[in-house]
């Protein structure tokens, strides 16, 4: 079996959300359950279509495959086809399989008896993806404001939609964003290290202690956060860096037509100093 | 949940609220450039188009005139470039002028009221050549401005001196100092490259001269295309103007992933390309020889003379005035009248080497 | 009722500081300098104490180095808006201390004409390096693994490239980044826009996978740890060592969700990769634009790898073609 030497014993029936004992069950190492039906029927699907919008395409060259989403003359309506309908049945498998997904991680953390936190996490993180496709083109009036399914496409949608404002680094919230992806990462970087120094110690010394990860920080730079600690710093930075980069592309269009530079002249023309 | 925990988990709400708080609102008008799932795209908030529509609006036209009747010429003195106009189409024109430049001030803004030829106010001189340059524009340069052409109008919009115009830069106070170079940029403010911290002086050497603008090479591989990083962000700074004047974004001109690719780039862009080209022409043809001719009142900080950018005609939209054309109630404009082909009787070799009125 | 989730502390508990863990030489027990306040409003997140923090001969002359720098450059700051504090503050965003321009090349430039960006460079690449050792020597004295001061070499090593190396490369001082907000931005969008779109550099791609790679981590392994603990997960050097059931279920739920999974140990190795290769890959794809890719759309165009769009307008040539 592909089982870890100690996980018979956590192998236990409930904690499902919907469906009982029905799918309650393993294949392998991977969970089933009822969502771990629904994900393969959407992933299933999603994908087939996506191979089909490829094979619609000019290519099948991984890098170039691209399935775009409809002119922005159909507004919020369904498109044919061939011509972006694909992209927003694709659209709704991917919404499906990535929410079904995380309603199977809400039955594993049940089974386990752990908490939610994972799955609130990549809560975030489909909000991110919701953000992009749904949300900002409802707001927009019309699904082609959606980003291609492609490797390169994707990337050339976010030139463009970034050009349209002149200079998108100005955008604030792309500031904070940025902000925190480069001081999460930063965190990760020094939280790894600092496990890794401390169970893989200097040749001839002994594993060391949570009171030396604290004191090595508390040398450096005067402040440890501690073990609990690091972990709600880190989730918090990851999951504000994903919702601030929801923020700023949602304000981006919807909630301003200008240059990005431009909006920072409410600052210049403050009355306390203008 | 104690209210410590309240605040700190209100945070990024009330940070994103302080982000709305500059925004504009919803609902906003979308147009599509490129091809589907490309991201170029234009949008457009309605209330701001709608709040600057008038300004885009071109006055009636005057009621039409017979183009028959004497030549101006032959009526009045001094008529060095309008004279083989018709003397109805001539009065209509000046009175188009007086409404289009100096509403206010009427004829007396350019002519001596004692002396209606007379050369003696500055602003009669650099009208002629205004007119002159009106139809270098709409002759020479179709190929920016097509048969929609200009009239004074299109710059002036009822005023003397053109609300978008550009002057050079006076040498900031820190030049010559131990510190503080600001390298031309860094300048908080400044419309000229819409607030951003730019090169804040792009017209000066892609406006007036005749520096390239372009900045990327044309091979994957290096051959020796040394441009470095910081011109391209004069050509960044001259690009936010060129949008902003026409109230557009990069991607009406351009598809972004290949800035430099003309096969990847929207028509819009050749039409761009003799817009730059037009605007060199008009600043070092027409604008810089009237220096001399001007009051200091009507001079920069450096004792130079106003000149053409792209907001100096757009004023923020892409067609100027929204693409009326007004020249079609001013034929006269389009280019410089000519003597009207009659019987003579001078032999046919001597008037073939008469000179023409341009 | 709804259940704590261990996202703040409830219950703050004031204990003494802990003065930390005895180092082997006295005079570097000295060297740290006293405990100062605790804060209840970090209390809410993690530890409380504030220091004590170790000073030592390469701690201070790293600030030293870096206070030089950073004045050096708001210095400059404050003499483009004419010393007015107001000012500054107003303008602070925009304002910047710039590099050479290009006709220096390599050479030394005036003073006011990229000089002092050159000087303050200096100063803050030794502070930068003065502090890497530090952290290198801190980790020694405890009798602990290096694992930090890499991870920075890694991060020392894109600062280099962007600052240092790349423009030594290209000839010129000029290609270096500038200090200053807005403009640093503008850099970031002028090296895109000369070099053909840095969307189409791999190693770009790569090293916002590691990017994008590492914030996914993060949040996975923070959410997995206060998830399990409850079990005392957040003690990960005992789990490591004497694995008990925070790690199993930890383990288990990812090994059930996606059929696989690290251990208490192995997931700092995944983190630490993720995270420094973001550098290394970032350092490289800057390194290798310019000097050996100049246009990296055509680049990608050459290795089959931009797509191509239908054209929906007719053809549009270069009117300087032929002339």
């Amino acid at each position: 079996m592909a089982m870890l030497s100690f996980e018979r014993k956590y192998r236990v029936r409930g904690g499902t959300l919907l469906g009982g004992d029905l799918f309650d069950f393993w294949v392998g190492p991977f969970y089933v359950g009822f969502f771990g039906i629904t994900t393969i029927f959407f992933a299933v699907v999603g994908t087939a279509l996506l191979l089909y919008g490829a094979a619609l395409g000019n290519t099948w060259n991984l890098w170039q495959i691209s399935v775009a989403p409809p002119d922005l003359k159909y507004g919020l309506g369904l498109a044919p086809l061939k011509e972006g309908g694909l992209w927003q049945l694709i659209t709704v498998c991917a919404i499906g399989a990535f929410g079904s997904w995380a309603l199977r991680e809400v039955e594993i953390s049940r089974k386990l008896g752990i908490g939610f936190h994972v799955p609130v996490a990549f809560s975030v993180a489909i909000f991110a993806y919701v953000t992009l496709v749904v949300i900002r083109p409802v707001l927009l009036g019309a699904w082609g404001h959606g980003f291609p399914y492609g490797i390169l496409s994707h990337l050339d949608w976010v030139s463009n939609v970034g050009y349209q404002y002149l200079h998108f680094h100005y955008n604030p919230a792309h500031m904070i964003a940025v902000s925190l992806f480069f001081t999460t990462t930063f965190a990760l970087a020094l939280h790894g290290s600092l496990i890794l120094s401390s169970t893989n110690p200097a040749p001839g010394e002994t594993v060391k202690t949570p009171e030396h990860e604290d004191t090595f920080f508390r040398d450096i730079i005067g402040y440890s956060v501690g073990t609990l600690g690091i972990h709600r710093l880190g989730l918090f930075l990851a999951l504000s860096a994903g919702f601030f980069s929801a923020v700023c592309i949602v304000i981006s269009g919807p909630f301003w037509t200008r240059g990005w530079p431009e909006w920072w002249g409410w600052w210049l023309r403050l009355p306390i100093w203008s | 949940m104690n209210f410590k925990t309240k605040i700190l988990s209100g945070l990024p709400a009330l940070a994103a609220l302080v982000l709305l708080v500059g925004c504009e609102r919803l609902p906003m008008d979308t147009a599509q450039i490129g091809y589907r799932g490309t991201g170029m795209e234009q949008v457009t908030n309605p209330r701001i188009v709608a709040a600057e529509a008038p300004k885009h609006v071109a006055p009636a036209p005057l009621d039409p005139v017979d183009a028959g009747g004497p030549r101006a010429r032959d009526v009045y003195q001094n008529v060095q470039v309008l004279g083989d106009l018709g003397i109805g189409e001539f009065n209509r024109l000046m009175v188009a002028m007086t409404q289009w430049i100096a509403p206010n001030e009427s004829c007396g803004y350019c002519h001596n009221l004692a002396n209606l030829a007379d050369d003696s106010v500055y602003t009669k001189k650099t009208a002629r050549r205004m007119l002159e340059m009106t139809w270098q524009i709409n002759s020479a340069w179709k190929s920016h401005v097509g048969d929609t052409g200009v009239t004074c109008y299109t710059c002036h919009r009822g005023q003397a001196v053109p609300a978008e115009r550009w002057f050079a830069d006076p040498p900031t106070k820190t030049a010559g100092r131990m510190l503080g170079n600001d390298n031309g940029q860094n300048k908080a403010g400044k419309a000229s490259v819409v607030n951003s911290s730019l090169p804040f002086d792009p017209f000066t050497p892609f406006l007036l001269g005749s520096q390239e603008i372009r900045v990327t090479a044309k091979t994957a591989l290096p051959t020796g295309h040394d441009v470095p990083i910081q011109q391209a962000e004069w050509t960044h700074g001259l690009m936010m103007h060129m949008s902003d004047g026409l109230g557009v974004g990069c991607v009406h001109c351009h598809n972004s992933r290949a800035f430099a690719e003309w096969n990847q780039s929207p028509p819009a862009r050749i039409t761009a390309w003799h817009g730059i080209r037009m605007v060199r022409d008009l600043n070092n043809q027409f604008m810089l020889p009237l220096t001399a001719g001007q009051p200091k009142n009507r001079l920069g900080p450096t004792g130079d003379i106003a000149k053409v950018n792209c907001a100096t005609c757009h004023q923020g939209v892409n067609k100027p005035l929204n693409g009326a054309s007004m020249v079609k109630a001013h034929p006269e404009l389009m280019a410089a009248p000519k003597p009207a082909a009659k019987t003579s009787l001078l032999p046919a070799a001597l008037i073939e080497s008469a000179p023409t009125v341009r | 009722m709804p259940e704590y989730q261990n996202l703040f502390t409830q219950v703050r508990v004031e204990a003494p500081s802990y003065p930390g863990v005895p180092l082997e030489r006295e005079r570097d027990n000295r060297e740290r300098l006293g405990s100062g306040p605790h804060i209840q409003l970090f209390a809410l997140l993690g530890n409380a104490q504030i220091g004590p923090v170790y000073l030592g001969f390469l701690g201070i002359a790293s600030i030293i180095f870096f206070t030089l720098g950073f004045t050096l450059i708001g210095w400059n700051m404050l003499v483009q808006v004419n010393y007015s504090p107001i000012e500054f503050i107003r303008q602070l965003f925009w304002l910047s201390l710039d590099p050479p321009s290009p006709k220096y090349g390599l050479s030394f430039p005036p003073m006011n004409e990229g000089g002092w960006w050159m000087l303050s460079g200096l100063f803050i690449t030794m502070s930068i390096l003065l502090w890497w050792v530090r952290t290198y020597r801190r980790a020694v004295a405890l009798g602990m693994g290096t694992h930090v001061a890499w991870a920075f070499a890694a991060a020392i090593w894109l600062y280099l490239v962007l600052g240092f190396i790349r423009p030594l490369l290209m000839g010129s001082w000029s290609e270096a980044v500038p200090f200053g907000i807005f403009s640093h931005l503008d850099w970031t969008t002028a090296f895109s826009l000369r070099y053909g779109n840095l969307f189409y550099n791999p190693f770009h791609m790569l090293s916002i996978v590691f990017l994008y790679g590492s914030v996914l981590l993060f949040a996975m392994h923070g959410a997995t740890i206060l998830a399990v603990s409850r079990y005392g997960g957040e003690r990960e050097i005992e789990q490591i060592y004497d694995r008990g059931t925070a790690s199993e279920r930890a383990a288990l739920f990812w090994r059930w969700t996606m059929g696989f999974n690290a251990t208490m140990e192995s997931i700092h190795r995944w983190a630490w990769w993720f995270a420094v290769l973001t550098c290394i890959t970032g350092g490289i794809g800057i390194l290798l634009t310019g000097t050996v890719v100049d246009n990296w759309y055509l680049w990608g165009v050459k290795h089959g790898v931009a797509p191509a769009y239908p054209e929906i307008w007719g053809p549009v040539p270069d009117p300087a073609a032929g002339r």
